[in-house]
Order: structure tokens, then C-alpha cells, then sequence
């Protein structure tokens, strides 16, 4: 199983990364453990100056910026 | 010195230029305001597409250096698109509002669930994903508007 998960502090770009995300997760129909990380001083002990932020199994993969569907698609392929 | 360590968001977003057809119906006017509400949300800013139709240079300059150019059309009629295009502008994204699942009919109306529709479909990318499809040629009254594009508005 991956591990999504999307850091920031819950502004409208945050939850459209989340349900970017979401949405990939279902169309690959894969199975993932997608967490939420809004707690700032993570997000800043991560070395994330930018959010939203997408970390993969522990990997930064996006930061700064909403990657679409078929983005995240690829990176969880990749 | 010190830095002061800060948290901003989205600030690594492309430049986007969104144009919306702002066309008459429901589904142009719904397009306007989506491009509206991506503008607030941070995706990109929004451009008039009548201006970008008198050619003018420094839209036309503008929506070239973009990062990305977003176009919303209402309806198959695709009156935008085109629009950018004979200004040799190919947009990265295209979404029209009635592949979104939303009905053009008389009524200029929407509601925020129709926003959120088509504000989604931008964010996720939809856009790109649909110049990838076939698309599906237009019928019936809900895709006409008296524009061009086959039917009553």
C-alpha cells in the first residue's frame, strides 16, 4: 500500500490537492493510505517553505503548487 | 542575518491565463464565474476574451509568455478556443462546460454546485485529459445557443 500524503494548512489549494489525489487514487484503483498533514510545524520540520505539498512513501514529489489528476497519476505509476 | 522562515501557498503555481467565453446562456455565464473563482483561488488570472479577439498585442503577448493559457467554453461551439487560436494561442487546457454534465438551456442560472463543477474539472486537469478523448459530436437543443452551434438558445 502507498502513502499520500499532502501537506497544508487547509486552504482551497490544499483540498483541491486533496481530492486530486483522491481522484487518482480511485481511477488507478490502487490501494493508499492518504493522509492529511496540517500541522505547520511538520510541515516546516519536512522542509516545506511552499504548500500544498505531496510526499509519496516519504518522498517529496510537489511542492508549492495543485498537480492535477493525471500528474499524480504518473507519479504513482512512476 | 536570519531568515525568517515562511509558509506560503501555491506561490510556485504557473502562470496561467484563463479565458473564459462568457458567453450569453447559462453555461458562458457559468463560465465567466468559474474563471472568476479559479482567479480567487490562486490558479491563474482571468482575461477577457473579447479583448483577445480585437487581437489585441499585449493580451495576445501576455497569454503567449503564459505558462499555460486555460480556455472555458459553455458549449461545443467552442467560440473561445477558436478565438485563442486565431491568435495562434493553443491553450494547454480546454474544458467546456457541457462536457462538466451541465445542461445549456434558456435560463442564465447556476448554482454553486455547477461553480464547483467546473472549477474542479480546471483544477484536476480535465481539460488536458479531454483533448485526448474523442469527442463526441454535438446534438440536440442543449448544446445550440442561435451562435453558430446548431439550436435555440
Amino acid at each position: 500500500m502507498v502513502t499520500i500524503e499532502v501537506l497544508g494548512t487547509g486552504c482551497p489549494k490544499c483540498r483541491r490537492t486533496i481530492r486530486n489525489v483522491e481522484e487518482a487514487v480511485k481511477e488507478l484503483k490502487i490501494q493508499a493510505d492518504i493522509r492529511k498533514v496540517d500541522d505547520i510545524t511538520e510541515i516546516m520540520s519536512r522542509g516545506v517553505m511552499l504548500t500544498p505539498a505531496v510526499f509519496i512513501d516519504g518522498e517529496e514529489k510537489v511542492v508549492g503548487r495543485v498537480p492535477c489528476v493525471e500528474e499524480l497519476k504518473e507519479l504513482l505509476q512512476g | 542575518m536570519t531568515e525568517t522562515p515562511t509558509c506560503s501557498c501555491g506561490a510556485d503555481e504557473p502562470r496561467r491565463i484563463v479565458f473564459p467565453c462568457a458567453g450569453q446562456a447559462n453555461t458562458g455565464q457559468l463560465s465567466n464565474i468559474a474563471a472568476v473563482r479559479l482567479t480567487e483561488e490562486g490558479f491563474g488570472s482571468i482575461a477577457c476574451v473579447a479583448l483577445l479577439a480585437t487581437g489585441a498585442e499585449g493580451l495576445v503577448k501576455n497569454a503567449k509568455n503564459a505558462d499555460e493559457v486555460v480556455v472555458i467554453d459553455g458549449c461545443p461551439a467552442v467560440c473561445a478556443k477558436k478565438i485563442a487560436e486565431a491568435q495562434g494561442i493553443v491553450p494547454a487546457q480546454h474544458v467546456i462546460v457541457t462536457e462538466c454534465g451541465i445542461e445549456k438551456g434558456p435560463s442564465r442560472s447556476y448554482t454553486e454546485d455547477d461553480i464547483e463543477t467546473v472549477v474542479a474539472a480546471v483544477w484536476r486537469g480535465e481539460g488536458r485529459r479531454r483533448s485526448t478523448k474523442k469527442r463526441e459530436p454535438s446534438a440536440g437543443p442543449s448544446s445550440g445557443c442561435g451562435c453558430g452551434c446548431d439550436g435555440p438558445c
